[in-house]
């Protein structure tokens, strides 16, 4: 005992805390400072590269950035194209995400290759997919159009209209839900069995119980992901609309994150890029706030109810 | 035994869904296999004849796609092992800690989890450069050291908490130091865990496109994401060079999930184990 004090001489807690410091140091590094650089850099003028050293230093400017933000016509049809996507594809992946968990939520046998393919698509590399999916979208010889032909509907040119370009970007969301699957999935595993056959003792149908019982206990874990997946799925517009057609037609498909990238690497107007992102944050923050006050008023509503 | 209509119907439905989830896949593939040169079909083919699997070794002479392919495996080679390494230990010591820290840093880490990649990006490349990995492999590693990402360190925690704590507190009694609790009884006993972020880790360094994009400039160390481009640039309608290019980066993340798939989708209830 003696001797193992003398070698090992840090205390139990203390070897915890060196085992989380590459974490906590990496990330205050990589991504707290970084995130709250932006906050103090939106109040001034900044364009990080003349010639690719960092000389330029920057200067304050009060609130000019957040003005020019209402002003630029870039980012306020940036900002109208994210909330169109977002408007879009998030709905449409939870419905996804909890319509194939609800479906492929049982354990027959076969169940688990179902599952590992509707995984698949959110696992594989955006920049190669993106390339698959360009394939597919080719308005004369792409699968997708050769069907639509072939059942006698429109054969849209999908890259060159705005509408049809943001949809592209949609239907390529739309089949990479594996992570919200597998949260639903999770959620409804932990619905206690007892709770079903109880339901089933009394005649109810699954269409009842499902609306009694799996939907309220799972509904914490939906505004969960409904929250993520508003940030999630914009920020993974980033590749498919850089390769698909780099934001185009007109600006069509660049979202936000490519515009902070445009602003940011192509204009080096840093300060403006930070008023954009802070923007963001203020956006973030309303979601927790909204999401815990939901997720506060649903707990305590089943906590009356059981009362 | 004869199956049950209900039993009929679900795997049809399953089936149907799989179907529609893995087309886009096979398209591809069909595509990688057409000779260059032909003008595509104009009707929905289902495979090629002949196969043209030349296409995948055209691909190396066009560009220097060994080169890339090189770079990737270097990366992932020495970010997935940091990254298991980093985000075990975080998640292992969080589950180790008094229930005030615990839950402050397990909020911190989902909080984290919200900060999108765009947030970041300028001002990563700063503090890049002050360490001078701008411009180097070591910019796309970086990340490992930090647990590659909070959501890989939750997982491990959420795996050490659901250990029985009886077995932790045994081996602390015998007098046991942290590495060795860690060693012997967390790490053997997460190992679905660890099998399922190795394989998460390895598709976000693998087919990380946003950081080469960001802060890799010297097409000596361009990866296989940012070589696809190449290849597109230099022609974007030689279909089945580009499919083939793709395939060549999706194959081996689609074998290591269907290696994994069994403990990642299966292994899913959230209580701790009795």
């Amino acid at each position: 005992m003696r001797l193992r004090r003398i070698a090992f001489p840090l205390s139990y807690r203390r070897q915890l805390a060196l085992f989380l410091t590459p974490y906590l140091v990496g990330t205050l590094v990589l991504v707290v400072l970084p995130a709250l650089a932006t906050v103090a850099v939106s109040f001034t003028d900044y364009s990080a590269f003349t010639g690719y050293s960092t000389s330029h230093l920057p200067t304050w400017v009060g609130l000019d950035n957040f003005r020019r933000l209402t002003e630029t016509p870039l980012v306020r049809l940036s900002l109208n194209n994210t909330l169109i996507f977002a408007g879009l594809a998030v709905p449409l992946r939870l419905a996804g995400a909890l319509v194939l968990a609800l479906l492929l939520g049982g354990r027959r046998p076969g169940t688990g290759l179902y599952r590992a393919a509707v995984y698949l698509p959110t696992i594989v590399p955006e920049a190669a997919y993106t390339l698959v999916w360009l394939w597919i979208l080719n308005p004369v010889y792409g699968p997708l159009n050769l069907v639509l032909g072939a059942l006698g509907l429109p054969q849209p040119d999908w890259m060159a209209e705005a509408a049809t370009a943001r949809l592209a970007i949609v239907l390529m969301a739309l089949v990479q839900i594996g992570e919200g699957f597998v949260v639903v999935l999770a959620a409804r595993q932990n619905v206690p069995a007892a709770l079903y056959e109880a339901a089933e003792v009394d005649g109810a149908n699954r269409w009842q119980s499902f609306w009694r019982i799996t939907l309220p206990l799972i509904i914490p874990w939906l505004l969960l992901l409904l929250c993520r997946d508003l940030l999630v799925s914009v920020q993974n517009t980033f590749t498919p609309s850089f390769i698909m057609n780099y934001g185009g037609p007109y600006y069509a498909t660049t979202f936000l994150p490519l515009l902070i990238y445009e602003i940011s690497f192509d204009f080096a107007d840093w300060g403006l890029a930070s008023a954009v992102l802070v923007v963001v944050y203020a956006w973030i923050l309303l979601l927790i706030w909204g999401v815990r006050n939901l997720v506060e008023g649903l707990r305590n509503r089943v906590e009356a109810d059981e009362a | 035994m004869r199956p049950s209509p209900a039993g009929v119907a679900y795997h049809l439905a399953g089936l149907a869904v799989a179907a529609l989830f893995l087309l886009p896949f096979f398209w591809a593939i069909v595509a990688s296999l057409r000779q260059p040169g032909l003008p595509p079909a104009r009707t929905v083919e289902w495979w090629p004849h002949p196969a043209h699997w030349d296409n995948y070794a055209e691909l190396f002479r066009v560009v220097p796609m060994g080169r890339y392919l090189l770079n990737s495996l270097i990366v992932v080679a020495v970010a997935v092992p940091l990254t298991l390494l980093t985000a075990a230990l975080a998640g292992f010591a969080l589950s180790q800690l008094g229930r005030v820290w615990r839950r402050r840093l397990v909020t911190t880490s989902v909080v984290l989890l919200l900060i999108p990649g765009m947030a970041v990006w300028t001002f990563r490349f700063h503090i890049l450069e002050a360490l001078g990995l701008i411009d180097s492999l070591a910019a796309l590693i970086v990340p490992a050291l930090a647990g590659g990402s909070p959501l890989f360190v939750l997982l491990f925690y959420w795996a050490c908490w659901r250990v029985p704590f009886e077995l932790y507190e045994s081996a602390r009694l015998d007098g046991a130091e942290a590495w060795t609790v860690w060693w012997r009884i967390a790490w053997p006993l997460v190992r679905p865990t660890t099998a399922a972020v190795a394989v998460l880790a390895f598709a976000l360094y693998w087919g990380d496109f946003s950081t080469p994009v960001l802060y890799i400039f010297r097409p000596e160390i361009y990866t296989l994401p940012i070589g696809l481009q190449l290849l597109r640039q230099m022609d974007a309608s030689n279909l089945p060079l580009l499919m083939a290019g793709s395939m060549l980066m999706i194959a081996p993340v689609v074998v290591l999930f269907l290696v994994i798939q069994r403990l990642f989708l299966r292994d899913l209830t959230l209580e701790r184990v009795e």
